[in-house]
């Protein structure tokens, strides 16, 4: 029997590594790794692409589109759709798409060990000693680590997107988060989408374990609230206490479901704070005006999300300390190894 | 009895200690708002215990908690297994309860914070959730207090201290919002522009502080002859701006002669001293055809001039 040649797409280059320190010594493989829709379909037609494992949420070419390029070319190439977006709609547009299956990021190799006996794809021993040797996940530049950071807050970010998808009954258009390292006095740096001059109102959540400390912003554009309130059936308020409700509701969900993702991959168990309200009906700006200079340097990973068909679009921000980021990449690495 | 069982027993006794202790409201519910657990805080503040209450449901007790609305906000603990926090911003407070000090508290409930999270069962299902109540009446006693404060501020940013009327800046952040209304409407109003004659002989002969005093005494004027809804403000050293709203040229005229009357027959005393004064006045009605609202307030100043030179003590109307 020939090798199967595998290919895993996506645009993180650490989930990439744990896809392949996930697959069995056993199987006899040839792994080739694209970071986009487009670079995958082109290895497919070159043969490369037996079985691959597709990320959705990409840069150039999403994975939907990926997907609707094999339907429509009949590429010959078993689709496993990997990702952190699992809400029922992705899933649902996938499966009908004609992807075999739908895992739920992050992968580990149980997971996949399952999945490929179930369709009798492999069917030998789990181990993947080997693999994980030959792919290590730490790494020491700037970028090796901010791509880590960016694939934990894509799963994290998913798994909130998909609880708020659930609570709400709507599906939730999820981006590409935002990470930025930035300096501490260059905080307003880390809104990328909400305008300077637009009035929001916020909460904050502070939370800390096992040394890793940080904060969870949440942001509404106080243009959008009309639709939130009408969404959320809160209309028979008056205005202010309704605004309110709106925002403590998606906050509880969003940060909650964001802070115990967060703890699963990184294998803590968060405190939160009790959420404050940081304003109301303001500039951001004039919010974050009496914040102190403690840190040299923070991470800030911007998320924003929409319902496009509500027309309804907030922020979820969440800020991480210099001291937390070095923690936070060693136990990623860690856990692994 | 041997030791490993009283040293469990010693132990289950110190840990129910530590749960009556610890000053935070703790109740256990199960999916059904039934009450499992009541701890010694809840107990004292209710003054229901254990024995009344766990085992029957929760509202039963307490008519202040709205069930649907309750049941609404703890069903992501159940279905997403999330915390949901409420805090006192929301509602001031989930049970009535009376505040901590009795007498010198300034708020006459306890404020609360309430955080609901999920208590998994052995198979991994939420079956319970727990309640902790959280007393944040010292913090909502003063942020309340600043707000208040922060409002005084604010009004202090907008008052003339000498007269109590708008200062320039506010008066006109606020005409401007006027003039745009008007805009739209078209409504009648006027703009009047008032200053006192000849202040700087007042200064000179009386001195400053009599100066000042016959500002006030104006300002006193304008505030009685003039509505609520009336924009009326501190507009230079003697130079005072009203917009009466929904008026006329004619009405505002009759305004503009009590004002002028009322200063004529006015005497202010100072150092023993009798002082009497006049003021000019210039009125100019909106027109539509504005491209701005200085236009306005230049054509109000021009009718003011027109007073001055014709001898003082006058007012002078520019209709539209």
């Amino acid at each position: 029997m020939s090798r199967t040649n595998v290919l895993i797409c996506d645009d993180s280059a650490f989930a990439r590594k744990q896809m392949a320190r996930a697959i069995p010594d056993g199987w006899d493989v040839l792994l080739h790794f694209a970071k986009d829709g487009q670079e995958a379909l082109d290895m497919i037609r070159a043969g490369k692409g037996d079985v691959m494992f597709l990320d959705l949420n990409m840069p150039v070419m999403d994975g939907y589109a990926t997907m609707e390029v094999i339907r429509r070319e009949d590429l010959p190439c078993l689709v496993i759709t990997v990702s952190g977006d699992v809400q029922p709609e992705a899933r649902t547009r996938m499966l009908a798409m004609g992807a075999l299956d739908f895992i739920r990021k992050p992968i580990d190799n149980q997971k996949l060990i399952t999945l490929l006996k179930q369709y009798g794809i492999y069917t030998g021993d789990a181990r993947s000693e080997q693999r994980k040797k030959q792919t290590t996940l730490a790494g020491s530049s700037d970028s090796e680590k901010l791509d880590a950071y960016r694939e934990l807050v894509n799963v994290a970010m998913g798994r909130a997107g998909e609880n708020l998808a659930r609570q709400l009954g709507e599906f939730i258009d999820l981006p590409i988060p935002n990470v930025n390292i930035i300096e501490n006095n260059e905080l307003h740096m880390a809104f990328a989408e909400v305008n300077r001059n637009d009035s929001v109102s916020a909460v904050s959540k502070g939370f800390v374990s096992a040394g890793i400390n940080g904060e969870a912003l949440v942001i509404f554009n106080d243009t959008d609230f009309e639709n939130i309130i009408t969404l959320l059936n809160y209309d028979q308020l008056s205005a202010a206490p309704a605004q309110l409700e709106a925002l403590m509701d998606i906050s509880n969900i969003l940060i909650g479901a964001c802070l115990n993702a967060l703890s699963d991959q990184l294998n803590v168990t968060f405190s939160h704070s009790s959420p404050i309200i940081l304003g109301r009906n303001r500039e951001l700006e004039s919010m974050l005006a009496n914040t102190k200079q403690r840190w040299n340097r923070i991470m800030a990973v911007e998320i924003g999300y929409g319902i496009k068909q509500r027309g309804i679009h907030f922020e979820l921000l969440l800020l991480f300390p210099d001291t937390s980021m070095e923690r936070i990449y060693s136990r990623l690495v860690d856990i692994e190894d | 009895m041997n030791t490993d069982v009283m040293e469990e027993l010693s132990r289950q006794h110190w840990l129910h200690d530590l749960l009556s202790s610890v000053e935070v409201g703790i109740v256990v519910l199960d999916r059904d708002f039934n009450v499992e657990v009541w701890n010694q805080f809840m107990e004292n503040h209710s003054n229901l215990r254990p024995s009344q209450i766990v085992g029957g449901t929760l509202f039963q007790h307490f008519p202040e908690i709205e069930p649907d609305w309750l049941m609404l906000k703890a069903e992501p603990v159940f279905n997403l297994k999330s915390p949901v926090f409420m805090i006192w911003e929301q509602r001031p407070y989930l049970f009535k309860f009376g505040c901590n000090r009795p007498i010198t508290s300034e708020l006459d409930v306890m404020y609360q914070n309430v955080t609901l999270f999920p208590l998994s069962s052995l198979s991994g299902k939420v079956e319970r959730m727990c309640m902790l109540v959280y007393d944040v009446t010292d913090q909502a006693s003063s942020r309340l207090n600043i707000e208040g404060l922060n409002d005084q501020l604010t009004e202090m940013s907008r008052v003339d201290g000498l007269t109590q009327l708008y200062n320039r800046r506010y008066w006109q952040e606020r005409f401007q919002s006027l003039y745009r209304l008007a805009k739209r409407r078209d409504s009648a109003n006027t703009a009047i522009m008032l200053d006192i004659d000849h202040f700087k002989a007042v200064n000179d002969n009386y001195g400053h502080q009599a100066g000042d005093k016959v500002i006030q005494t104006l300002a006193k004027i304008i505030k009685k002859q003039t509505r609520e809804t009336d924009l009326a403000g501190r507009y230079g050293g003697e130079e005072f701006a009203i917009i009466l709203s929904d008026a006329g040229g004619e009405g505002a005229m009759q305004v503009a002669e009590r004002i002028r009357k009322a200063a004529e027959a006015t005497e202010v005393t100072h150092d023993g001293q009798t002082i009497q004064f006049t003021v000019s006045l210039g009125l100019a009605e909106f027109s539509a055809a504005f491209h701005n609202e200085m236009q306005w307030l230049d054509i109000a100043d021009q009718a003011l001039y027109e007073a001055k030179e014709s001898g003082r003590n006058q007012a002078i109307l520019r209709s539209k």
